[in-house]
């Protein structure tokens, strides 16, 4: 009988998100069914309301017509479902039979673990699996691609596995890795197994999938036969709207000013010596892998991060920020790319959070706090940025994330600066917001500001920056015009340090 | 404007003081009506003064609680320091330092406290909790120290009118406790320092990011938490007429615990200094009624131990209230 898994009305709420709304659809044994989706359509919530990590707010789930509900990944796995992260979730320190065998290692009638065993049942699999690999092999001192098969070893170890997620799975692995893994999950889906496999590689999806799902700011939008769609017809699926018109239409500063910031080999713990310029008006665009340096540079510049070698200019005339609040004061500001740890202040309100820059401006001499200024602050912010709030009164984490990250904005703006760094500001809100966010960025641009965006999405920094520096392993190493930039040269560029 | 909606809306006494503040006044009458009830003397004006210069110490101790549990923070430290500056104070006395330089040092030394401890915390990176349990060892055994282990009497005739006068028919000391509640809860509420405070125990990164300073912050927390000691230490002392290197242990404990029923969060980040008054209310007339209806003092440290439960536990239930409410209210303002 072939397996079916169920999704009935799903949703799941965050404060401030709706992750997941209404999700309903069909996976079935035997295929692979690829999700596609942005960051933050809600692929990998899903997933772990499926294991149990999460739980859902509204909706349900069926295993073969059965209703389940799992408080823990725990649960899950032990009813047959596992994810496959792309952290690893195995103990380094234990050998490759003891992490398959985890909880539940063979042993004796007086509880002595039998090792000898683990390590003849897990030799079985791994040559199921037709790999290299001794038993007795401490996981550390594996690859990591065979690391990650340890972890799909574990899984495929419960005779009662149904359902086996891939989250990314193919991240840090060659491409030799990748057949591999595409070799085991070609196994598993002969056994019948149901496939879940989220990645954003389209090629993989179009090598390995039978099924797309297509998500696109949390709800689920169709079911596709892999290899009935065309490719760009899937990805205008997962966009929804054009985005190419967005930045068609938008209405850019065409005349840049003279050099505002002039950045000369600054280096620190975290990001070896970079130097650039960025004039007035215009909007400088920083690509580059996850991890290449970029918001490291950025944490340098404004004094987050000790700089350990530099100087920085602003207007020609030196300036050292020893902490965030002296770049602020001399005219950087930074809105950060972790919104919820290090952009917004959870515990208060909106008013609170775009006011907490701005005490001085709103304190008299003694450091007492004018309400009336301060009122007028968050007021003018609210309305400035178009922050949909019920009241100014309100906690920010009630707002949508979109709004939450305006508040962040309506901050940093606020201090009346003459930089301002964005670091992925659009990441994880919705399209309709993303829209007006780079409205914003055309807007702060002609009003004379520097602005320094940081972007893993491709279209966004080539739509909107004058020029794009390009970073890998902690260092500048390209830098191409904005009539030059396409998503090839960019990415080549990132991986590679070269065109 | 039209982003701003209801913006005037009308507040009830229910919005102003806080539906969770209500059950904190009705806990007190509770608590007042059932030690009356078992002992007609509990509701006198001399016991209630009796209370409230009980109340003192612990309240001045909260006070700074106050601040460094809203931070994120935490001190264990002052129940040793109390006792330590009563006895520096008594020995200084003693050894006929002027009152004023007398007064001058202990204050100094429950700046120096503050800093070491902001100093392991700020620098050493030593979780609060942690780094005040050093210090809690580290100051008595110096209390003990400095006079032999003996306590040392005091017979200055202006150092014992600080714990034993009286303006207005309420002693000073009760007047102490008021003026810090008074100064320290409008610092809090109203201005960039007491703001700061708020921001930093929800996200320290983030507040910094924002152009706070913690660690400046956290530091400034700590010598309030100090002084604040060091200034009941005095007037505990002046009312023992002694300054005993053996006093206020579990000081720290009763504070935390008016603080936490007062609803700061453990978290950090949330409370006010109007909801630690009525929690040193709370505890203080706790304490005093289990003594007036003689139950064992072995029995009374369970008491307070399950009272810091209850403080805790609510607590609890007040972080799982707010995190559901706000899932409910971005489920409204989400479509």
């Amino acid at each position: 009988m072939q397996s079916v898994l169920e999704f009935k009305n799903i949703s799941k709420y965050f404060p401030g998100v709706k992750a997941l709304d209404n999700i309903c659809f069909k996976a079935y044994g035997g295929e692979v069914l690829a999700f596609l989706g942005e960051n933050g359509a809600g692929k990998s919530t899903l997933l772990k309301v499926l294991n149990g990590d999460y739980q859902p707010t509204k909706g349900e789930y069926l295993l073969d017509g059965q209703q389940k509900h799992f408080h823990s990944p725990h649960e899950a796995i032990q009813e047959g479902i596992s994810v496959i992260y792309q952290e690893r979730q195995i103990l380094l320190e234990l050998s490759v039979a003891e992490n398959i065998y985890l909880g539940r290692m063979p042993a004796n009638k007086l509880g002595v673990i039998d090792k000898g065993k683990a390590n003849r049942m897990a030799q079985e699999i791994i040559q199921d699996f037709g790999l290299p690999i001794s038993p007795a092999t401490k996981v550390k001192d594996l690859s990591i691609a065979y690391q990650q098969m340890v972890e799909i070893m574990k899984a495929y170890s419960r005779d009662n596995l149904k359902v086996i997620c891939f989250d990314e799975p193919t991240a840090s692995l060659s491409d030799a890795e990748i057949d591999s893994l595409f070799a085991v999950i070609a196994k598993l889906k002969a056994q019948g197994k149901i496939i879940i496999y989220v990645s954003h590689r389209m090629k993989e999806i179009q090598q390995i999938a039978d099924k797309v799902a297509i998500f696109k700011d949390g709800r689920y939008v169709d079911t596709v036969v892999t290899k009935e769609v065309p490719e760009q017809q899937m990805i205008k699926m997962m966009v929804g709207r054009d985005l190419g018109d967005i930045f068609k239409n938008l209405d850019r500063n065409k005349k840049t000013g003279d050099v505002l910031l002039e950045v000369k080999g600054v280096s620190s713990d975290y990001v070896k010596e970079n130097s650039f310029t960025l004039r007035k008006g215009e909007v400088l665009g920083f690509s580059g892998l996850v991890g290449a340096g970029r918001t490291e540079l950025m944490r340098a510049i404004i004094g987050a991060d000790r700089m350990k070698s530099g100087e920085v200019y602003l207007e020609g005339k030196k300036i050292v920020n020893r902490s965030p609040k002296e770049a602020m004061d001399n005219g950087i500001v930074l809105v950060p790319e972790d919104r919820k740890m290090q952009g917004i202040l959870s515990n208060l309100s909106v008013a609170g959070n775009i006011n907490i820059a701005l005490m001085d401006q709103n304190a008299n001499r003694l450091g007492i706090i004018s309400s009336h200024k301060e009122e007028l602050a968050a007021e003018k912010g609210i309305a400035d940025f178009k922050v949909k709030t019920p009241s100014p009164d309100k906690k920010i984490v009630e707002l949508s994330g979109g709004n939450q990250q305006k508040c962040i904005v309506a901050r940093g703006i606020g201090t009346n600066p003459k930089v301002l760094i964005l670091d992925e500001p659009t990441k994880g809100i919705d399209v309709g917001a993303k829209s007006e966010f780079y409205n914003m960025i055309c807007e702060f641009a002609k009003q004379g500001l520097g602005v320094i965006l940081i972007s893993s999405e491709m279209p966004e920094v080539i739509g909107l920056s004058d020029r794009i520096l390009v970073m890998k392993s902690l260092r500048i190493v390209g830098e191409v015009a904005r009539e030059e930039a396409t998503e090839d040269k960019l990415l080549s560029l990132g991986m590679m340090g070269e065109e | 404007m039209s982003n701003i909606e209801n913006k005037k809306e009308k507040k009830s006494i229910l919005d102003i003081i806080g539906g969770d503040k209500l059950i904190l006044i009705a806990a007190i009458i509770i608590v007042f009506a059932l030690f009356t009830f078992l002992n007609k003397n509990f509701l006198t004006w001399t016991n209630m003064v009796n209370l409230m210069v009980a109340a003192s110490l612990v309240g001045l101790v909260a006070v700074g609680h106050t601040y460094l549990i809203i931070a994120g923070q935490n001190d264990l430290s002052p129940g040793s320091l109390a006792a330590f500056c009563g006895t520096l104070a008594a020995l200084l006395l003693s050894k006929d330092v002027p009152l004023f330089i007398a007064i001058l040092i202990v204050l100094a030394a429950g700046v120096a406290v503050g800093l070491f401890n902001a100093w392991m915390v700020n620098k050493i990176k030593l979780e609060a909790f942690i780094a005040t349990l050093v210090t809690q060892n580290i100051i008595r055994g110096f209390a003990y120290i400095i006079c032999d282990g003996k306590p040392v009497s005091i017979s200055n005739k202006a150092y014992l009118a600080i714990g034993k006068a009286r303006f207005l028919t309420i002693p000073v000391s009760v007047w102490l406790m008021i003026i810090a509640f008074v100064v320290f809860g409008f610092i809090l509420s109203k201005t960039k320092f007491g703001r700061s405070v708020y921001a930093i125990g929800g996200s320290k990164e983030a507040a910094r990011l924002a152009g706070l300073n913690p660690q400046r912050i956290i530091s400034v927390c700590f010598i309030i938490i100090g002084v604040l000691t060091a200034l009941g230490g005095i007037v505990f002392s002046s009312r023992m007429n002694s300054g005993q290197p053996a006093a206020n242990v579990n000081l720290e404990f009763d504070a935390i615990t008016a603080v936490i029923l007062g609803g700061v969060s453990f978290a950090g980040g949330v409370g006010d200094m109007f909801g630690t008054i009525l929690g040193v209310i709370l505890i203080q007339a706790f304490n005093t009624g289990l003594i007036m209806v003689n139950v064992s003092t072995f029995w009374q440290y369970v008491a307070r131990g399950a009272l810091l439960l209850f403080a805790l536990t609510s607590d609890y239930i007040r972080k799982q209230r707010r995190e559901k409410e706000l899932l409910e209210a971005s489920m409204r303002n989400i479509k």
